[in-house]
């Protein structure tokens, strides 16, 4: 029987592990699809407290990683896709491996968004991509388009621009979500171009991308934009499905948490992390969010023995 | 007990399409986060099977076979067997789906003598059958157009080919 499961292994997950193994409880990660979470996409990670420096999410979280595994958190590949509980006994599945434990942290954060037309589906991996810092690279030369508004679209377009020789950003409103200080680094760089507001009805092509048919949702103007790449950035949604049946969600799926804390509507298992968290989707945040995973844990776990 | 194989592009063609394994290649980069993420994996699965080869091969280094393949989009999972690819994986996928596509892709490659000869066999009978509805649809246009001599030598090219799946089917039952 273990004492405590953590499913995810992003920044909320690593630190409810590092919090929890220095607290002797000697947490089982599943690490899930994406080990690291979704800041191992990011290229620079410059505003997480304590770095000097900025440095690549990639690195930032194999720290996390190995500070965890120093204090005896132990790792599994594994992907959680059932949970039930009886009596004080949760019970966890993963693949073939089923594990029983006294509490579970959920950090499976958020995953990125696709674009809601079937040729997105049609040309990933061939043309369309939702990831610039793995991708970019494929475009030396090549005009390419950023759809959304937020700072990952933003930072993503900036960072294109090594690559591409023209960057559109496509955003289906008038206003950019970005912080204002992305959105200044962007507008200043030459090889962006902005279609505001456009929305993508349409991704071209035979066998790969060749182009966008937009439409102006105010006008109702259609556009044929040429480029041979589309990354798409148009925001996240939690990765709670498997959970639904075990915790409370709301109606766009976050888990509820009670206010100020991570205590979830099941006793014994509690959530931290952008799978919970819509307003601020911080890495420091979400890592504030595991530490407080694993206190409530480690109260949670004492008064029950 | 192997180890994945760093490739290039001078020896992707010795290294892989000359394999005698069926072989997996991670297309991969050092600036690719999920591609570190799922780099383990891969490690553990070449320990773990024998008949299985594993290669990974650096997108920046060797753009020639990024290219050659039309990679635009990593980590990029392409499998290949008897020269040729078979199948790919894109993206950052959990241990167990590639478990699964290796174990699938040994199946259907398989490594030992008599395993080979029924795929060999096998696919031969699959492609008569496919064979034998194109010439039943052109034995049909030769009925609407009254051409007797194409009917009759259509015919006869079916009954034959019939026969041959036959003994085909036999032998593979007997192996």
């Amino acid at each position: 029987m273990e004492k405590l499961v953590i499913a995810g292994s992003g920044p909320a997950g690593l630190t409810a592990a590092i919090y929890s193994a220095r607290a002797n409880l000697s947490p089982l990660i599943f690490e899930g699809p994406g080990p690291g979470g979704q800041l191992t996409v990011s290229h620079e990670v410059e505003n997480y407290p304590g770095l000097e420096q900025p440095i690549s999410g990639m690195e930032l979280m194999d720290r996390f990683r190995k500070q965890a595994e120093r204090f005896g958190a132990r790792f599994d590949s594994g992907v959680v896709e059932n949970v039930s509980k009886g009596n004080d006994i949760l019970k966890v599945q993963a693949g073939y491996k089923i594990v029983e434990t006294r509490a579970l942290i959920i950090a499976t954060g958020a995953e990125a968004r696709r674009l809601p037309i079937p040729s997105e589906k049609k040309f990933y991996g061939k043309g369309v991509s939702g990831c610039a810092t793995c991708d970019g690279f494929f475009f030396k030369d090549k005009k390419v388009a950023v759809v959304g508004g937020g700072n990952t679209a933003v930072q993503d377009a900036v960072f294109l621009t090594r690559f591409a020789s023209k960057v559109t950003v496509v955003h289906r409103r008038e206003y950019l979500r970005a912080d204002p200080v992305e959105v200044q680094k962007a507008k200043m760089n030459s090889k962006i171009e902005w279609m505001i507001p456009w929305v993508v009805e349409e991704i071209l092509g035979k066998d790969r991308v060749t182009g966008a048919k937009l439409k102006n949702p105010e006008s109702g103007e259609m556009f044929q934009l040429e480029c041979d790449g589309i990354f798409v950035a148009i925001g996240h949604e939690p990765k709670t499905e498997v959970f639904k049946d075990v915790v409370e969600t709301d109606e766009k799926g976050f888990i509820i948490v009670q206010f100020g804390g991570t205590r979830t509507s099941t006793d014994g298992v509690f959530a931290c992390g952008n799978c919970c968290d819509q307003e601020y989707k911080q890495a420091v945040v979400a890592a504030g969010q595991g530490c407080m995973a694993a206190m409530e844990v480690e109260r949670y776990l004492g008064i029950k023995e | 007990m192997s180890k994945v194989v760093e490739i290039t592009d001078q020896n992707f063609e010795e290294e892989v399409l000359k394999s005698e394994l069926p072989t997996e290649v991670d297309f991969w980069a050092p600036w690719c986060g999920p591609c570190m993420m799922v780099s383990p994996i891969y490690d553990t699965l070449a320990e773990e099977y024998e008949n299985f080869k594993f290669c990974k091969i650096n997108v920046d280094e060797n753009p020639e076979t990024a290219t050659k393949y039309q990679i635009m989009s990593i980590p990029m999972q392409m499998f290949f067997a008897d020269g040729e690819k078979v199948d790919e994986l894109l993206g950052a996928v959990p241990e167990q789906m590639i478990r699964s596509k290796v174990q699938e892709i040994m199946q259907r490659f398989p490594t030992d003598e008599k395993g080979r000869l029924k795929s060999i066999l096998s696919s031969w009978i699959e492609h008569n059958k496919q064979d034998g509805e194109k010439l039943s649809k052109w034995m049909q246009k030769a009925q609407e157009i009254k051409n007797d001599s194409i009917y009759n030598s259509l015919l006869k090219t079916t009954s034959e080919m019939e026969k041959i799946n036959e003994r085909l089917s036999q032998l593979l039952g007997e192996l």
